[in-house]
Order: C-alpha cells, then structure tokens, then sequence
C-alpha cells in the first residue's frame, strides 16, 4: 500500500508495524515528529502502547532500555545532541544487551539547521559498538525500523537508526505494510544479576569479551545481508564511490545527470564493516572516493591504497552534501572537467532583507529580554541563556553565552564567581529546566552562588514543535514553583501581561531583592507560546497596532532593541507595522516607545 | 518526467503546506516525488525554502541551477534564493510589488499581499493564490486546476472549498 509519508511518519509507522509497544523520547529538531506521529498512530488505532515525551535523552532511553532487557520491542528517540545526554546509558547497554529489541534513533542535522553542532551519531554507534543503518529516503526509513528491531533482537545488542534531516523532514510516496496486526511481545523478566547487574570488573569484563564477539557477528551479517548482493550489481566503471545515506544520493544523481564513468556502492549499516572485503573490492577499481555526512566514519574503518576523501581533501568537511559539491570532488579527482552545472551566482545581497531566526512576533520572550536588558544593563551584567526558543534572544543581545540543554544555570554559577562584580542573568524554558536545568540550580543553591535565574515557562516545549511538557500534562504534581521551593529558596512569579510596564515592574522588583541576597534569585514567569492556539487565543488582546508618525522620531528603540518582526521603516522612514504579521498582543504600546507612537490601530480601516 | 518546484517564502506563510499539497497531486497523478521541508529554528517571520522533486530522483535537495520553477511568497526571499533557478529556463513566479529588481531570469510578477490587503482574499490563503497565479502562467506546470482541487479536498476537506476559491480566483485574474 502506497502513503505519501514525511520520514518521520515513517518512521513512526514503522515502529508500530515492527510492533515496538514502548517508545520515550525527548523532542528536538529534527527528530521531534517520530514520538508525535506515534502517539497519533496509536489513538487512531487504537493501540495499548506506551509514547510519552520524558524529562531527557537519558531518561527516555533508559525507560525503553529496561523495557527491551524485559523482552519487549522498545524505541527511544532524540537528535544527536541528545544522544550526548543519553550516551551514558547507551555505553552500558552496548555491554550488557538486549532480549527483546532496543532501537535508538537519533536524527542528525549536517548543514547545522538547528543544532550546536553537526556532529555524527554513526561515529557514536561505533564507539558504543553497535549496529547501525543509515536511511536515504522516508522509504528506507520505515524498512530499516522493521530491520533494526530484527537486528536487534537476534544479536541481543541496542540498534541505532541514524536519519539525517534531509530525511525526517523529506516527503515522498512509501510503500507500506497494509493491516499489520500489532503484536508486541510481552514482557518477562528474568533474573540473571550477572548480566543486568554485572559489576566490574568480573561480569563486566567478560560482556566486553563477548560484545567484540557480537560486532564480528554483525560485521559479518553486514555482509552477507546487505553488502555482498550490492558487490554482484557493480557493472565495473572507473571509479567506485562508496556512500552511505543520503550523502548517496547526491553522488548517484550527479553521475546519472553528468553520464559520467562511476558507480556507487551505497553501504545501508557504516558500522560494523567488514573491510577486508572492501578493502579487497577497491583494489579492482582505479580510484575509490568516500562520500559520507557528516564525518568519515566509514573512511577510518577503511585503509585501500587507493581511496580518496575527506582525509585526502578530495571531499569537504563540514556542512550537508550538495550536488555541487559532489561535482567537486569529482573535478579533484579528475573524473570531471567542465564547469560545475550545479553553480549559479547569488542575487547582489544589498537590497534583500535579513531575516535572522526570531521569536514569533506576540512571544512574551521578546518583552521578557527587553524588560531585562532595560533594568539589567549590558555593561554590568553577564547574560546566559540556554537551548529552546529564547537562545533566539541573540537578536535583541540579550544572550552573551549558551552552551548546551540545561547548561545556563551552571553556566551562571560559573560566571557569578568569575565576576562576583556584575550582575549575572540566566534564561530557560520550562522544558529545558525540567530537563537539566534542575540538577544546575540544587548545585547553586547548595554552593550559594549568587546570580538571577529567569524560568521563562510558556508550557510548552515550542521550538521543537509544541510538545507537551511534565507541568503542562500533570500540573497538579510537578510545579516550577514548588521544585524551587523545595530546595528551600522562595521562588518569584509573574503571571506575564502583554503590557511592558508590567514586565519592567517585575524586573525592578528582581533588581532590588537581588541587592541584599547571598543566594540565587530564582524567578518563573508564566507565559504562553503564541502558536499554542489552546492558551494564547485567550491570553493575546488580539488588538492590531499601528503607528503615529507624528509620533514616531525615528530613535530605533523599538528597531534595534525590541526587534518584533512586523515592525520596520516605512518610506518616509518612520515605522510602520505590517499588519498580516502582526499577531496582536499590544505589548508594544505602553512602555516600550519613548514618544509613544504605537496607538490601536483604527480597524474600521484595515479589513 | 521531471519537473523541480522550489517554495521560498517565510515562516508562517504556508510555504510546507505547499509541499504537501504538490506531493499529494504528484502521487493521484502517479509521479514519484521527493521533497524536503524547514522545520525548528523558522517559526514565525524566518527565512523558509522547501522544494519538490517531481518525477525520479534520488536526493531530496533541489539543487543550485536547477529549478524549473519557484514560487515566491514574498519578493526578498524570491532573490534570496534566485540562484536555485535553472538560469535557462526555469520560471519564477513572485509576489511583489512594482518594486522588484531587475533580474535576468523569467520571472512573473504579481502583487498578491495588495489583493488581500484590498480583501479579495483571506492573507491565510495567499500560498494558494500563488500556486494559482503559477498555474496559470507557467507553460509546463504538471498539474491541472481539476488534480490540485482535488488534492485540496484530499488534504483537508473542511477548508478544501474556500481554497478551490483562492485558487480559482488566482487563475481567472487578468
């Protein structure tokens, strides 16, 4: 049965027809629609499933992970930078293994779309030693779901799904089971402290013993399943281009469209190799180019005399692959002449607005970091901030530093005694709080560093695609304000007003406790997100705004400082609003102009 | 067939829901199709380009010199993203004003923002708009005004007719 699926459709619906009955995760961009898509599925079908968001990457895996020690198909799902969360978990498993079926998708994101960085997980697989299969398209996204649970449960070792976002987010007609009758194993747990509690280094050492044994296993089963029936389509040509994913498919492209004399061998698990036999291939070849995003992982697990690649310089080293530049490493390696189809020169850039990310216009962020930055000035004050939609207060400066999920608090604490002079703020969402922000804050609190920490909850984890969060589905247990409470500081509220003043209210307020405390000020500011239809239709005025420009002196204030993207200079370089971007919150119009020219805009005017 | 149709607009103006409206026309007309769409960092008033391979390819990327249409929703994101144009022949298609730079490539030019402003249509629909003023101009666009009504009704049937409206309204414009 055909379905036009987005990958991460596929991939959900190819969970449920491997019948996997236990999937957690932590969302992020771009694997957030997996665990969605699977909770849709299972409402519609109606199925006794387990699909909840959990509190982290760690968290989220070690819940499946116990499931599949138990015998059960279980899926944790994250981007790779929540792998590096989770990565302690996943160390551990590698070792002790699976009886039923561990799958760990994680979604890469070379070309950085919305990441940190651009790092591979294929690598990480290979230094946890387990499997790995790397999809091209949505279609072999679904496939490799089925395979991996097989995969996994035959070799009793954690699997890991490696899309890339070229994947998760591509659309394209799949081919899919048609009634699959869901059947997931049952759990049982058997008792065997050795394995599932194997201290060091006895039980320990041996499982490390036999996890080498098992990547010989697979390394093996690599190539009799996948490997060996590819060898025997090679027709022979020049140059053979060894790939994987969707790197593949720029090589196979630029070939068919530039008829040239190559051919690829598309490697569907980049690890475990085996390379001897490839090693042994490429010697039948004149020259073997490795093609693969983000890092060369298949290229330091092979060592032919002839290959060439991101070591040899033939292939580029950062950012996602491109026809383009698939064509020039072919011109390096001298397989091809001409002048690069795939070029075209940039329009001259001077007239074309910038449009840097930016908070939605209406996001109480942006009237949070402006309050901030007024009452807290920049030269006094050490701003850090951490992962989500308000890391996009880069635009209004009101980020000096970000590192990674959760890291603003400690990063506070850092900075507070490294400039016990300044003042120092630390931004984070609700979401990004629960997830590791927390374990930051009992540090502080412990150690009394002294800084302003600003938990910006809008309940929702918005960025990624409004998850729910822990408070958002079971607010009558887990409260921001409580979980402070309960390390024994009092903790500040505002129930946020799209009325600036207010806001600049509540941060003088903060300015003046700040004065005396020998502890951190910890503040959550209730918000909402202006996408999240449920709370911000009640919460928004929905009043248009317009501007006075007899008013309007041209002082930037709201330009350069406030930064709201319906907001620009008009031609008699006044400010104008545009009126379909505007989403009507009215934040603007007291407090934010020094001249007060935003007014209610007259609607009998605008339709 | 083969046929590349790259969508560059920004966040919030429904440039993904043309992709997936295209991908649903491609499959009813039995085309493969690949595309690729901006999700995460664009939300609101970001720079969006997402694009639809129809026919059979392998990658999901529309590449630079390749396109044989854009569709822009807004006319600094048509230069943005200009040199993706099969500078030979593709066509752009792009909602603007007067105001809009000399360019060397074939474009046409339409102001949709002035339409909704002048109310003849809800600004929520002005992707769809597009997609009519493209249909309506492009020579060799691979879908008919029948497949993509159709294709409304399959993606989402309680607000396929006010869209088949937009779309009409589009391709009867002078």
């Amino acid at each position: 049965m055909k379905q036009i699926l987005m990958g991460n459709e596929a991939i959900a619906l190819g969970l449920i027809h491997a019948d996997v009955d236990v999937v957690s995760g932590y969302p992020g961009t771009p694997s957030s629609e997996i665990l969605t898509n699977y909770q849709k599925l299972k409402d519609k079908l109606n199925l006794t499933a387990y699909a909840e968001w959990a509190t982290n990457e760690k968290v989220g895996y070690e819940v499946a992970y116990a499931n599949a020690m138990s015998g059960k198909n279980s899926c944790a799902t994250m981007k790779q930078v929540g792998l590096n969360v989770a990565s302690d978990a996943l160390m551990s498993s590698a070792y002790i293994g699976n009886i039923g079926a561990m799958l760990l998708i994680s979604a890469d994101d070379p070309g950085f779309y919305s990441s940190q960085t651009e790092q591979d997980s294929r690598t990480f697989a290979k230094f946890a030693r387990i499997p790995v299969l790397d999809p091209a398209s949505p279609q072999e996204a679904y496939d490799f779901v089925k395979l991996g649970v097989e995969i996994s449960r035959k070799f009793e070792s954690p699997f890991m799904l490696r899309p890339v976002m070229r994947v998760g987010h591509a659309r394209g007609i799949c081919e899919v089971e048609e009634n699959h009758e869901f059947n997931p194993p049952k759990a049982n747990f058997i008792k065997n402290t050795n394995r599932w509690a194997g201290v060091p280094p006895g039980p320990r050492s041996v499982q490390g013993g036999e996890l080498l044994n098992k990547v010989e296993q697979i390394r093996d089963y690599n190539l009799q399943t996948f490997i060996s029936p590819k060898i025997a389509e090679l027709k022979g040509a020049k140059t053979l281009c060894i790939s994987s994913g969707v790197a593949s498919t720029y090589v196979r492209e630029a070939i068919e469209e530039n008829k040239l004399d190559a051919e690829v061998l598309k490697l569907d698990m980049p690890y475990p190799l085996p390379y001897h036999k490839l090693n042994e291939l490429c010697k039948s070849y004149e020259q073997v180019i490795i093609f693969e995003e983000p890092y060369p992982c298949i290229e330091e697990q092979l060592n032919a005399p002839n290959l060439l690649g991101k070591f040899s310089g033939h292939v580029h080293q950062i950012h996602e692959f491109s026809k383009e530049k698939v064509i020039e490493s072919f011109k390096k390696a001298r397989l091809f002449n001409d002048s690069n189809p795939y070029q075209a020169s940039k329009f001259n850039a001077h007239s074309i607005a910038s449009r840097p990310p930016t908070l939605c216009p209406g996001c109480p962020h942006r009237d949070v970091f402006y309050a901030m930055t007024r009452t807290f000035r920049s030269k006094n004050s050490i701003y850090v901030s951490d992962i989500g939609c308000y890391t996009l207060g880069l635009n209004q400066n009101a980020i000096d530093s970000f590192l990674c999920m959760g890291a603003s608090v400690s990063m506070a604490s850092g900075f507070s005694l490294a400039h016990p002079e300044k003042t120092v703020i630390s931004t984070i969402g609700d979401s990004t709080f629960l997830h590791s922000g927390v374990t930051g804050l009992i540090n502080a609190i412990y150690q009394k560093h002294k800084f302003i920490l600003l938990i910006m909850d809008n309940s929702i984890a918005a960025m990624t695609g409004r998850q729910t969060t822990p408070e958002r589905s079971n607010p009558e247990n887990i409260d921001i304000k409580r979980i402070v409470e309960g390390c024994g500081i009092t903790c500040h509220e505002y129930v946020y007003k799209p009325d600036m003043n207010k806001t600049l209210d509540f941060m003088k307020e903060l300015k003046e406790i700040y004065k005396t405390s020998d502890m951190p000020i910890v503040a959550v500011i209730r918000e909402f997100c202006v996408l999240d239809k449920e709370r911000s239709n009640k919460l928004l005025p929905h009043k248009l705004v317009s501007v006075d420009s007899d008013k309007c002196v041209e002082c930037d204030t709201c330009i350069s400082k406030y930064k709201c993207p319906p907001m620009s200079y008009g031609e008699n370089h006044k400010v104008e609003i545009d009126p379909f971007l505007c989403a009507g919150c009215a934040a603007c119009i007291d407090g934010l102009c020094p001249t007060d020219a935003f007014v209610l805009a007259d609607l009998g005017e605008e339709k | 067939m083969r046929y590349q149709i790259l969508i560059t607009g920004f966040g919030g103006q429904g440039a993904v829901f043309l992709v997936k409206l295209l991908s649903i026309a491609s499959s009813l007309k039995g085309y493969n199709c690949i595309g690729t769409e901006n999700h995460g960092m664009s939300q609101r008033g970001g720079s969006v380009s997402c694009g639809i391979k129809i026919g059979d390819f392998y990658s999901p990327n529309i590449d630079e010199n390749s396109a044989d249409l854009i569709i822009a929703l807004e006319k600094d994101e048509a230069l943005r993203y200009i040199h993706f144009l099969n500078q030979k022949d593709g066509v752009l298609v792009v909602n603007s004003d007067d105001k809009f730079d000399k360019i060397k490539q074939k474009h046409i030019k339409f102001d949709a923002f002035a339409k909704a402003k002048n109310g003849d249509f809800d600004i929520g629909g002005l992707n769809v708009y597009m997609l009519g003023v493209a249909m309506k101009n492009v020579e060799n666009f691979p879908f008919s005004f029948d497949e993509i009504a159709r294709s409304l009704e399959i993606f989402n049937p309680k607000v396929s007719s006010k869209n088949t409206q937009i779309l009409r309204l589009a391709m009867e414009e002078k």
